[in-house]
């Protein structure tokens, strides 16, 4: 298997909204490392989850079939998930799949709280 | 395999047609060889794949058009791995690129040959967030949508996906 280089930070914005930043590389090869994210950012009161996709390098098919994943959890859990930092290329690509219909997409952090209906 | 420089060789190819199962367009055109390699069959090679065709490419394409190449490429080059060569690393994966006519044409050839692959359904995100279809099963759809035509050709023993998009771009 080859080398991850992804990495995904957490960021808790508040008791009802966590981020997180990711880094390198979305692959089917991250599902380990998204679905530990996803953990770590959500707590009983959390109801917004924010994915920052500033420092994304490249995104495939097996990375979006994770997103998909995640969607179906926090639908579950009655979360909203938001994208931001997102480049023309993959806002292209959301469209085609559809990802921008299930999940918010903005251009920064604060619009997607006040998206969410979250003020800091 | 080192890159062999530019030469012209020749495309024979039957049926025009766009989808995947189908074979090459049926101009017989001539195209420039910009470069061919291979790469072994391993998990994260698409990614390689696709570096080494932005290299090759870089002079002739750019931006937004480049961009779907890359997502193209990468998806082909990664079912030619995953599901061709079924990820067995001794058996390369080949890669040609080529100057087509004001845009790039990319061929990538697995040993996914016999019979036909179907397509399977078209992706649905409700169905899959419903749980009526795999989560994943986005690449050949992807490839569709980022390139200008793909034609799909099998031999009995080789499986090449060709692909080429167009320099002023276009969805």
């Amino acid at each position: 298997m080859p080398e991850l280089s992804v990495s995904m930070a957490v960021r808790k914005i508040n008791n009802e909204a966590s981020a997180i930043d990711i880094k390198g590389d979305l692959t089917a090869a991250c599902e380990d490392v998204l679905m530990d994210a996803y953990s770590q950012a959500t707590g009983d009161q959390t109801r917004a989850l924010i994915l920052n996709f500033n420092e994304l390098e490249y995104m495939n098919s097996g990375g979006i079939g994770l997103l998909v994943t995640l969607l179906v959890r926090a639908n579950r859990q009655k979360q909203r998930l938001s994208a931001v930092g997102l480049n023309d290329h993959y806002q292209q690509i959301f469209e085609l799949t559809r990802l921008n219909e299930a999940m918010d997409i903005h251009d920064s952090e604060d619009a997607a709280l006040a998206g969410a209906g979250i003020t800091t | 395999m080192p890159t062999l420089g530019r030469e012209t060789i020749c495309t024979r190819v039957h049926g025009a047609v766009a989808g995947l199962g189908d074979a090459y367009s049926s101009d017989a055109k001539e195209h420039s060889l910009i470069t061919e390699f291979e790469v072994p069959s391993e998990m994260g090679n698409e990614r390689l794949v696709m570096d080494r065709v932005v290299d090759a490419v870089a002079d002739s394409i750019s931006g937004e058009t480049l961009e779907r190449l890359k997502t193209a490429v990468s998806e082909a080059a990664m079912n030619a791995i995953e599901h061709g060569n079924k990820g067995r690393s001794e058996i390369p994966v080949s890669v040609q690129v080529l100057d087509s006519d004001g845009g790039i044409r990319v061929r990538i050839t697995d040993h996914g040959g016999g019979p036909a692959q179907t397509e399977t359904d078209t992706p649905d995100l409700e169905a899959k967030l419903a749980g009526l279809q795999d989560p994943r099963g986005w690449g050949l759809f992807l490839i569709k949508n980022m390139v200008d035509e793909m034609h799909v050709s099998n031999d009995g023993e080789l499986h090449t996906i060709e692909i080429v998009i167009r320099s002023d771009g276009h969805t």
